[in-house]
């Protein structure tokens, strides 16, 4: 059984403008123990399929639909309370930016100890040797003395650190990191990306790297999950998708930047849509270089094209034809 | 840098500033007109010579410069002089008054700032809810209802109608002991200050509520109360705890300014309820140019709001860590 399964989840944000439908039927599946890339361009709904697995999405979002097996029990039936106990415990979220997801008015260690108070009900003594000892193994120096440090006197990558120290706290099974080295200078980038290589080996834990940088996928990740507009446009290991991509995946593989230089995307030409009104048939269609009249009127499946490899494309099968 | 150095400067700092704004008032008030002309304009009987001898004695007649010296001499040994109107010594009606002012005032800042705290933290999480837009009119209504008006209405309803509470004054209300039953000076008290510290509340609670929802929202959109809530911390702490200290700062700085111009206070209020406090009778010795006690009265309420003001910096450099005190 894998430890994630998500079917047909659909996360709409029910704006004054309209309907965003920011994940719109996804279907994914996370394996125990393996690092698993989430791609695509800013907007595709990464973050926000990281957020309704915790269920946290924040108003006016709302998941309406689908199934989020974790270790086969589905946590969209939970009480409140119940999920309470997944988050940060079992499954954590490392968030994008540390200098905006660690609270500027209060110590590391209160609010990290916190986290292990609320989920476990020690002593605020034990709690702070919990945050020293987590502060150690993502190789914060100083932890002693940086528990009663603030937020601001970190560096970024300290700062990044110690959010991935307070996702790891507790152990959890599964470890969302949602872009967690965007904001940070490239040499701290390669630092962090090591260190959560090292980690997820180490602690045999499930990863899922959020990124729309596939020079990282291609160093971190087994299995990959590509979505555009909300929509999973295929689902594969990596070597299926790096050699037979979908015509997204293979624009985004052309974007992927040399290795010296930042990890920016270089866009794919045209605009991610609107998701309020989504394209019609193939969300990807207005920006495909082999979108044909079928493209624009029917939503192709997402079809299991052998290998384990999951594909949402009406030509897929016929451009391999032509690609040898 | 030392906290005592710290303030020890700022007490420095505020010797030119209490220095130039006492300057200020002296010149504005003698810009204003004469006070003996005023005083005696109703009494035909006076004379001109009479006028004289009493700008002579209340020594009117001396240049501006050296009245204000004089002035200044007798402010840094704690006398303010005395009244033009009836001669009692301004330190003694300020010590009368005071207390009156600051109980009705320090009551309805603080209940404010309490009530304001879950108004505001449930309206800006029920953002666009009824109860949301409930609070929102009541915050709307308190800030634009006038003070005299809602008074008045309450007078009507509770004292003139009902005759439940007293309409006026701080104290002694005979007609109320039967109610109680007994012949008691706390409950009198309270009785009096119900009708004014309601309408105070109010007023200030609308600003708080609206200060408080503003900077709540603005909190709640921060990936860290979202990283709080994907660590299994509770709901409650989340807001109350994690949130809450990001977005209060506004309102902190609203209270210190609140309780720093606390005496200036609520003339209109207190003219409404006929309460015995500064504020009544700044407003009177205003318009009678009483220049005595109107810069004994001003000078009361500089000094307040310059030390409020240090209190709220230390406040906030005590709760947010960023800010340092130098
Ligand atoms: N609070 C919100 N209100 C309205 N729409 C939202 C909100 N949060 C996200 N969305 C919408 O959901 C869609 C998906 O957003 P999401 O943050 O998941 O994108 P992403 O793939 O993580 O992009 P990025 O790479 O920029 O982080 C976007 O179109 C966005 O406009
Ligand atoms: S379905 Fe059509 S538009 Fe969509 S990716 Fe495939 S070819 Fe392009
Ligand atoms: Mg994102």
């Amino acid at each position: 059984m894998n430890l994630l399964e998500i079917e047909n989840l659909k996360t709409y944000f029910f704006t004054e403008a309209g309907v965003v439908k920011a994940v719109d039927d996804v279907t994914l599946s996370v394996e125990r123990g393996c690092t698993v890339g989430l791609v695509g361009e800013s907007g595709s709904g990464k973050s926000v399929t990281a957020q309704s697995v915790l269920r946290i999405v924040p108003r006016p979002g709302k998941i309406i639909g689908g199934k989020i097996l974790f270790n086969g029990e589905d946590l969209l039936l939970k009480k409140e309370e119940e999920m309470r106990k997944y988050r940060g415990k079992k499954i954590s979220l490392i968030f994008q930016d540390p200098t905006s997801s660690l609270n500027p008015l209060f110590t590391i260690g209160s609010q990290l100890a916190d986290i292990v108070i609320e989920h476990e009900k020690v002593k605020k003594e034990e709690a702070l040797d919990r945050v020293i000892k987590a502060l150690r193994i993502v190789k914060l120096p100083d932890p002693e003395h940086a528990i009663y440090q603030y937020p601001h006197q970190f560096s970024g990558g300290m700062k990044q650190r110690i959010c991935i120290a307070r996702a790891l706290l507790l152990n959890p099974e599964l470890l969302f990191a949602d872009e967690p080295t965007t904001n940070l200078d490239v040499t701290i980038q390669a630092q962090i990306i090591a260190l959560l290589k090292d980690l997820q080996r180490e602690l045999g834990m499930t990863l899922v790297m959020i990124t729309h940088d596939m020079g990282i996928v291609a160093e971190m990740c087994k299995y990959v999950v590509v979505l555009y507009a909300g929509n999973v446009m295929e689902s594969g290991s990596i070597e299926e998708i790096f050699e037979r991509p979908h015509p997204y995946t293979e624009a985004l593989l052309k974007a992927v930047p040399r290795l010296d230089e930042t990890r920016k995307l270089i866009s794919i030409p045209g605009n991610i849509p609107n998701l309020i009104d989504p394209p019609s048939g193939c969300r990807f269609h207005p920006r495909c270089q082999y979108a044909i009249d079928l493209c624009k009127e029917k939503k192709p499946p997402l079809e299991d094209v052998g290998n384990s490899h999951f594909i949402s494309c009406h030509r897929w099968r016929e451009l391999q034809g032509g690609r040898s | 840098m030392g906290l005592a150095k710290y303030i020890i400067r700022r007490a420095i700092y505020m010797v030119p500033l209490i220095i130039g704004i006492s300057l200020v008032s002296f010149l504005v008030m003698y810009a204003a007109g004469d006070p003996i002309q005023l005083a005696t304009a109703g009494n035909p009987s006076i004379t001109e010579a009479q006028r004289q001898f009493l700008r002579e004695y209340y020594g009117l007649n001396d240049p501006i410069p050296v009245q204000y010296l004089r002035w200044l001499d007798h402010f840094v040994h704690g006398d303010f002089g005395k009244s033009l109107y009836g001669g009692r010594p301004v330190n003694e009606i300020i010590s009368s008054l005071v207390w009156e002012t600051a109980k009705l005032q320090l009551i309805s800042i603080l209940l404010a700032f309490f009530i304001s705290i879950p108004a505001g933290v449930y309206s800006a999480v029920k953002q666009r809810s009824a109860a949301d837009y409930t609070v929102s009119s009541v915050a709307i209504f308190g800030i634009s209802v006038p003070v005299f008006w809602f008074g008045i209405v309450l007078i009507l309803v509770f004292s003139y109608h009902l005759g439940w509470l007293p309409s006026a004054g701080a104290h002694g209300a005979p007609y109320l002991w039967p109610v109680f039953g007994i012949k008691n000076e706390f409950l009198d008290e309270l009785a009096h200050l119900v009708l004014p510290v309601t309408v105070l509340t109010f007023a200030n609670l609308a600003y708080n509520v609206r200060l408080l929802r503003a900077g709540m929202l603005e909190v709640l959109r921060q990936d860290y109360i979202l990283a709080a809530r994907a660590s299994g911390i509770p709901e409650r702490k989340v807001l109350y705890k994690y949130a809450l200290k990001n977005a209060i700062t506004p309102l902190l700085t609203l209270l210190g300014l609140s309780i720093g111009a606390m005496l200036a206070g609520a003339p209109v209020t207190e003219t409404v309820f006929s309460w015995p406090g500064l504020g009544r009778a700044y407003v009177t010795a205003s318009l009678r140019l009483d220049f005595p006690l109107i810069m004994g009265i001003t000078m009361i309420i500089t000094i307040m709001i310059l030390i409020a003001n240090l209190i709220t910096d230390l406040v906030y450099a005590w709760v947010d860590p960023r800010v340092t005190i130098d």
